[in-house]
């Protein structure tokens, strides 16, 4: 038995290839990890890394919950505390919260399991009844360490007609190993409003799950934005339940990995009722001998007439070991919907190139312009403008635009 | 300025210039003519340095430089522009942003500062009103959404804001109505002074009523076969191409 699963046990097998949903994100490396849960391992003997800043977007006036190894750090965050607002840790709350929940993933998946048993802390966020967070609210995870496992879970209610924007922001400093295993979940009431954005910014070897699932009621509006800058393992899942008429749901994401790394972007959006509107638009290039995978379920159920949902995942392959295993998927059942999806996997194109060097601007600046051009569809959308500029800024820091 | 010797070119195992000799004297404008596949838009290719084609032997001198040893971006650098046939869209790099990176990098190469902000929207106002392109057209992704017309005009107005040396425009004329060639056309003859040369390519004698050129070149089969002046461009008119079958030696004195 390897140490990985001496340590951590679960009924539920460890994903193989066999199963449909994780043949191109094999996880038999993650099983002879040595990765440990002890406190020590957790809280580290460095404190906190001096080369990554408590909140990661320095020029955004933000709200920060830090996590370190899943634990808590409460001298470096700053949470909300106005009126109309709960934001608190679980291991400091009191009473329980109401909460409503209704996600199986702990039953039905090996990593959901896992997070379940081994949960350590994670955010309890309520948004009451009309009420719009004054500012973003970053949740910054932190993996320092070798070895390490983190198992936050996070519980999100935004009330009718309230607002709020959270970015779910994870880093690792480079020299560290181990599993990054989050959840997030929330639910949105009639006419609320919730715009996420999760970034990846991990140095090290780190494997990362990470798990979102939404409920929306009706007319409520979401807009998830998923970004990897950098990961060597990394596997986001979205799933979004329209539970209302008339919602709007917005689903983006950009990935550009480079060296080995592996980048996996599994999106489920289910309209289960009428009225309902998704954007889903994912943009990835992958470089070196890098690997994507990008799987998109839309499912219109029998009842959810008028909806329109699009989704569209273009890629670049730009080197020749690199490889994107890209399926949308689209089950319909009502009949008065309009449905579009679109994939594409292609090259630079190369009279694009030529136009732009025949200007003299030479062919990396060249490239740098369409792979901007490229994110821009993408990073366009996030109404936060220090935070838009942030990942760009990280995006061509490491691409040497 | 540009001096052609025996360029042959080939795509693939196609050659399709054979020998093609050409001099370009600053301030003037070559017209070159000449049916369809007999090399004009490779050379044009060629001379801005497109990867499709292989240069197989001969020389091609530019103000002393040995163009074909640059790559693309050296030679615009260096003051070549090449109007694109088929201009390329490319969404999402707005217009002005692609024409600054380009300024700039044009500017870098002669060890300028950036061009002021100021300085750039002044260029821009002036050139872009030289063919008439309004704001809107200015301010989207370059060439998406453009029609034909309003494509052509974008290269000339790309060509007014680079202020390149050696101009080359391929059938700019081609796919333009009478209006939107008489405004790419005044676009042209404005930017003409005595140390900017043109090779302009044309299918359509029509062009050059309003581009009046110096010289006028027949190509057919990778070379020059006839060259005179603006009054050989009427002849070609009448008579059509079939008169010119092989290369003839009373080349004048170019």
């Amino acid at each position: 038995m390897s140490v990985f699963t001496e340590k951590f046990s679960a009924t539920l097998p460890p994903p193989t290839r066999r199963s449909e949903r994780w043949k191109y994100s094999p996880i038999a490396k993650l099983l002879k990890n040595d990765i440990s849960i002890s406190k020590e391992a957790a809280q580290g003997i460095n404190g906190w890394p001096e080369s990554i800043s408590p909140n990661p977007v320095i020029r955004l006036e933000a709200y920060v919950a830090v996590f370190k190894n899943g634990i808590f750090e409460s001298t470096l965050s700053d949470l909300p505390n106005s009126e109309g607002v709960e934001c608190i840790p679980f291991s400091k709350l009191e009473q329980g919260g109401d909460l409503e929940f209704s996600n199986s993933y702990h039953k039905k998946e090996w990593v959901g399991e896992l997070n379940d048993r081994y949960r350590q802390d994670g955010l309890y966020l309520k948004v009451h009844r009309n009420v719009k967070v004054d500012r973003p609210i970053i949740i910054h995870h932190l993996t320092d360490g070798m070895g390490v496992a983190s198992f936050p879970k996070h519980f999100i209610r935004v009330e009718e007609g309230g607002c709020l924007n959270i970015v779910v922001w994870s880093s690792a400093s480079d020299d560290s190993s181990g599993m990054y295993n989050g959840i997030l979940e929330a639910s949105l009431g009639p006419n609320a409003s919730l715009s996420l954005e999760k970034v990846c910014n991990e140095g090290g070897k780190v494997f990362h799950f990470s798990h979102e699932h939404i409920v929306q009621e009706r007319d409520s509006r979401l807009k998830i934005h998923t970004f990897t800058i950098k990961g060597d393992w990394v596997r986001n899942e979205l799933e979004i339940i329209s539970r209302g008429k008339g919602t709007d749901s917005v689903l983006n994401g950009a990935y550009l990995p480079v060296g080995t790394e592996h980048i996996d972007n599994h999106t489920t959006m289910d309209h289960t009722v009428s009225d309902g509107t998704s954007t889903e638009l994912y943009r990835g290039i992958m470089y070196g001998n890098s690997t994507g995978v990008f799987n998109g379920k839309v499912f219109v159920r029998k009842d959810a007439q008028r909806t329109n949902a699009f989704q569209q995942n273009t890629n670049i392959v730009a080197d020749r070991g690199a490889s994107i295993y890209a399926k949308p998927e689209l089950e319909i059942y009502a009949d008065d919907v309009k449905c579009a999806h679109g994939c594409t996997v292609g090259q630079f194109d190369l009279d694009a190139l030529f136009y732009i060097r025949s200007r003299g601007i030479d062919e990396q600046a060249a490239k740098a312009l369409l792979v901007e051009a490229f994110l821009n569809d993408v990073l366009s959308s996030v109404t936060c403008s220090e935070l838009r500029e942030e990942i760009l800024r990280l995006y061509s820091e490491r691409h040497d635009w | 300025m540009l001096k052609i010797k025996n360029l042959h070119a080939k795509v693939g195992d196609n050659e399709i210039l054979n020998g093609l000799n050409l001099e370009v004297k600053p301030g003037e404008l070559h017209a070159i003519m000449g049916p369809n596949g007999s090399g004009k838009s490779t050379l044009a290719a060629v001379l801005a340095g497109s990867d499709s084609y292989e240069v197989t032997s001969g020389s091609v001198n530019f103000d002393g430089i040995d163009l074909l040893d640059l790559e693309t971006s050296e030679r615009a650098r260096e003051g070549v522009f090449l109007a694109f046939q088929y201009p390329i869209e490319i969404p999402g790099v707005s217009n002005l942003n692609f024409m600054k990176a380009a300024l700039n990098a044009k500017r870098a190469h002669k060890g300028l500062e950036p061009i002021k902000a100021k300085d750039f929207l002044a260029k821009v106002k002036e050139c872009s009103s030289l063919v008439k392109l309004d704001g809107r057209l200015r301010d989207r992704s370059v060439n998406e959404g453009f029609s034909g017309g309003e494509k052509k005009r974008n290269e000339i107005f790309q060509m007014a804001m680079l202020e390149p040396k050696l101009a080359i425009l391929d059938e700019t004329d081609s796919g333009l109505d009478i209006d939107a060639l008489q405004v790419v056309s005044k676009g042209v003859n404005a930017m003409r002074s005595t140390d900017r040369s043109f090779i302009v390519i044309t299918h359509y004698q029509r062009l050059l009523d309003y581009i009046i050129p110096d010289f006028v070149h027949v190509l057919s089969n990778g070379c020059i076969v006839k060259s005179g002046g603006k009054e050989l461009a009427i002849e070609l008119e009448e008579k059509g191409y079939d008169w010119l079958k092989e290369p003839s030696h009373d080349i004048p004195n170019i």
